[in-house]
């Protein structure tokens, strides 16, 4: 499945010199940001220059101060990097910034993945949070993990990045934002460019026929914050992914009735297995290293004893094996099939004016219509062919580096079988040793990322055949990624 | 033979910590002083050894940090001092030691020098690799690269302590073990205050462990007549870390308790006041 790890590309030895291609300067002078202390830096240190334009010299920007862009500010900071973040909100927390106008949260969302794995690996979940964490202790983990390392002081919140550019040959980006409290524009220059201005916000809606003639309500699931819309009507809820399974439970608890419509099959794992969180047992499967053949075996034996045959509910066989799909983590939706409150049905064939006809020809009169579609990624600040843009997607050597240029780096662009953030804290890390390889030790840097053009397309699945591949382009194996990730840091430490 | 490194390169695949994660406490004792005025000093976390708890930094070091103008914190481990999880002491290993010091850093307001003394020490190396302390400080540290020889010279020694050890017992921590300088009432008193160590925790010192990249400055503080750690061990764990150990002649084992507390203390601010503002040291 995997590329060749060492293959090298088409491109001339990486560690020679090779002019043509985003080739950053040498260790420049002005690159050592000496010891700034991280609390004392006050706002922006916006030196003399033209208005409307500062030069930040070896500083690189990191645009989103959600989980990602927090671990990737923090790992620059950390290893001596000058670095600024921006946010177009007022604080951190991106996704899980409740409320916030590209918050996706809503008011019942607990993490489906717990704690050890989903945390900081060094900055871990107070104790007493609990397995699952909902999304207002999230969002004031993330903000104790700023105020710890000192990184509000370095983000400039309610600033858009509308724009950014390369200059210089793509040895500086000049980044272009805008003040949402004073309408002020500003552009920045920085050494490098880390986005990481997530992939869950953008809504995905389908283009159903009839869509616009449907007398109901039609809500996409980012506009989803808590169930008193649904209280009382008749409810379609369409996809089942987590945020379809979650809304689809709700529906349950508050509408007059739900009808749950989706593609395929799929398992619904429990949250809990064998006493502990699910994920953690099968970690335990990972950490033993068993192979993906048995370990679907026991998944398969695990969710027999526990789900059991899910057609027995009514609903469809999955028509693939386990670890092709994304995971759906949900105790509850099962439970509700089997109690009558939700009806799972048929995907979507076209809506009329009261309701929606099926594939099966079936139809539903429904008063609302939700859909959890998912997202679409949008970088609307930067050119796609900078990110090597194929088949309506980025691809980009561990989903982070672009064959274009060394100092543009992709943070968050994953969607793990797993929990997140432990993969936002290693993904960080190799951001600030690429920064500080680029400008120490060059050739090392160049030799890592000449391989962005050859493994490109380089899935970490773990061996699995990803069903769906639009849904899944952004889908990582934790275990397969995780590797890679340290593959990659390794590369560039000196040896002990 | 030269020995092999004692360092190694990153490790971000720790799938046991994923999958057994160690279990909460319901309570962690963390005994502080801040300085009475405002401070830019960062905070110091001090963690002790086997058998110990947060009382024995309580006892000098923690107030005469604060009054020097720095806030100083000392956790007790889970099973020690005023910690919970003392039922559980059996079945405890080093690596929930090392989620203590973890939960108890991430309460501080930011970044901490990290001082650990004897198994405390080992910890606060575990602690290092996976965090970014400001400096880190290591007194009379139990060596990362087993404790074999150590336990050879106890069983030579102190041949029913080694026995002891081997079935689980805890180390002896009887006075003329832990101290050189302190009037025999004194010393009596504080190792009448240790209590219990988790035999786990004990049996673990034979690991030989290797520490990834620690970035921050550190500090190794040793005594030549330590009847614990030898020279020779300590010698080693500095030299792991490119630093050559200062040496305290004449105190015992517990150099925060012993008579000379108060010039280990000096070297240990000392040092902590020279480090470089957080995240600009360069790899080491």
């Amino acid at each position: 499945m995997t590329g060749m790890a060492e293959t090298p590309s088409t491109e001339p030895d990486a560690t020679t010199s090779a002019p043509a291609r985003r080739r950053r300067t040498a260790a420049s002078p002005a690159a050592v940001p000496t010891a700034v202390a991280p609390t004392a830096a006050g706002q922006s240190p916006e030196a003399a220059a033209a208005p409307g334009f500062v030069d930040r010299g070896g500083a690189w920007c990191v645009v989103g101060a959600g989980p990602h862009g927090l671990s990737a500010l923090k790992a620059l900071l950390q290893n001596g990097i000058e670095a600024d973040g921006f946010e177009r909100e007022s604080d951190v927390g991106g996704n899980w910034n409740f409320g916030a106008e590209n918050s996706r949260v809503y008011e019942s969302t607990h993490l489906i993945s717990s704690k050890p794995f989903t945390q900081f690996p060094d900055f871990p979940m107070p104790d007493s949070y609990p397995d699952y964490p909902s999304h207002r202790q999230v969002k004031e983990y993330f903000g104790r993990y700023a105020d710890h390392f000192g990184l509000r002081d370095r983000i400039r919140f309610s600033h858009d990045v509308i724009r950014a550019a390369p200059v210089d040959d793509g040895h500086a980006w000049d980044v272009t934002s805008l003040d949402l409290v004073t309408g002020a524009e500003t552009t920045y220059r920085y050494a490098g460019l880390v986005v990481a201005n997530g992939h869950n916000w953008s809504p995905k809606i389908p283009a159903y026929p009839g869509l616009e003639t449907f007398r109901g309500e039609v809500l996409h699931s980012a506009d989803y914050k808590g169930a008193d819309v649904l209280r009382g009507k008749r409810v379609l809820v369409v996809g089942a992914g987590n945020t379809g399974c979650d809304v689809a439970v709700e529906s349950a608890q508050h509408a007059a009735h739900t009808w749950h419509s989706t593609r395929r099959g799929y398992y619904y794992n429990p949250k809990y297995a064998l006493g502990r969180p699910s994920d953690q047992v099968a970690d335990r499967l990972l950490a033993l290293r068993i192979p993906l053949g048995i370990r679907r075996a026991l998944f398969g034996a695990t969710l027999k004893a526990t789900v059991g045959d899910l057609t027995r509910y009514g609903l469809k066989r999955p028509d693939h094996k386990f670890f092709e799909t994304h995971p759906i983590v949900n105790q509850q939706l099962v439970y509700y099939v089997g109690h009558g409150d939700i009806t799972p049905v048929d995907d979507v064939d076209h809506v009329d004016e009261t309701g929606v006809v099926l594939t099966d020809g079936t139809r539903v009169d429904v008063d609302l219509l939700v859909l959890c579609t998912g997202y679409l990624v949008r970088f609307p600040f930067l050119e796609p062919e900078w990110l090597n843009w194929r088949d309506d997607h980025p691809h980009l050597f561990l989903q982070m580096f672009t064959p274009s240029y060394d100092n543009l780096v992709v943070s968050g662009l994953i969607q793990p079988d797993s929990g997140q953030w432990t993969l936002a804290h290693w993904q960080g890390v190799l951001v600030a040793r690429v920064a500080e390889a680029l400008r120490v030790r060059p050739a090392q840097a160049r030799a890592l990322l000449a391989r962005s053009a050859a493994e490109a397309d380089r899935r970490y699945s773990a061996g699995a055949d990803y069903k769906d591949s639009t849904r899944h382009y952004y889908e990582v194996a934790h275990q397969d990624y995780l590797r890679a990730l340290q593959d990659a840091i390794r590369a560039l430490e000196v040896s002990p | 033979m030269s020995p092999k490194p004692l360092r190694r390169k990153t490790v971000a695949m720790r799938p046991w910590d994923w999958s057994f994660p160690s279990p909460p406490v319901a309570h962690r004792e963390v005994l502080s002083a801040r300085p009475t005025g405002p401070t830019a000093r960062p905070p110091l976390l001090m963690v002790h050894g086997v058998a110990h708890g947060a009382w024995c930094f309580e006892e000098h070091w923690v107030p005469t940090a604060a009054e020097r103008g720095w806030p100083a914190y000392a956790v007790s481990l889970r099973g020690h001092g005023g910690s919970g999880g003392a039922r559980h002491l059996r079945r405890t290993l080093t690596r929930d030691y090392v989620h203590d010091v973890l939960q108890a850093i991430t309460e501080l307001p930011e970044p901490p020098v990290l001082i650990g003394h004897s198994l405390g020490a080992l910890v606060a190396q575990l602690v290092a690799e996976r965090y970014p302390l400001r400096g880190l400080v290591l007194l009379t540290p139990a060596p990362m690269h087993s404790a074999l020889g150590a336990l050879a010279a106890i069983a030579r020694d102190r041949p029913t302590d080694f026995l002891g050890a081997v079935v689980g017992r805890t180390l002896s921590m009887e006075p003329d073990i832990l101290f050189e300088g302190l009037d025999a009432a004194t010393a009596r008193e504080y190792s009448d205050r240790t209590g219990t160590e988790s035999p786990f925790v004990q049996w673990e010192l034979l690991l030989r462990r290797r520490v990834g990249p620690v970035r921050c400055p550190v500090l190794v503080v040793g005594v030549p007549g330590d009847r614990l750690v030898r020279p020779a061990d300590v010698r080693r764990t500095a030299a792991a870390y490119g630093v050559e150990p200062v040496w305290f002649p004449g105190m015992g084992h517990d150099v925060m308790l012993d008579t000379g507390w108060d010039r280990v203390l000096d070297t240990v601010l000392e040092f902590a006041a020279d480090l470089p503002a957080w995240g600009s040291a360069p790899l080491r």
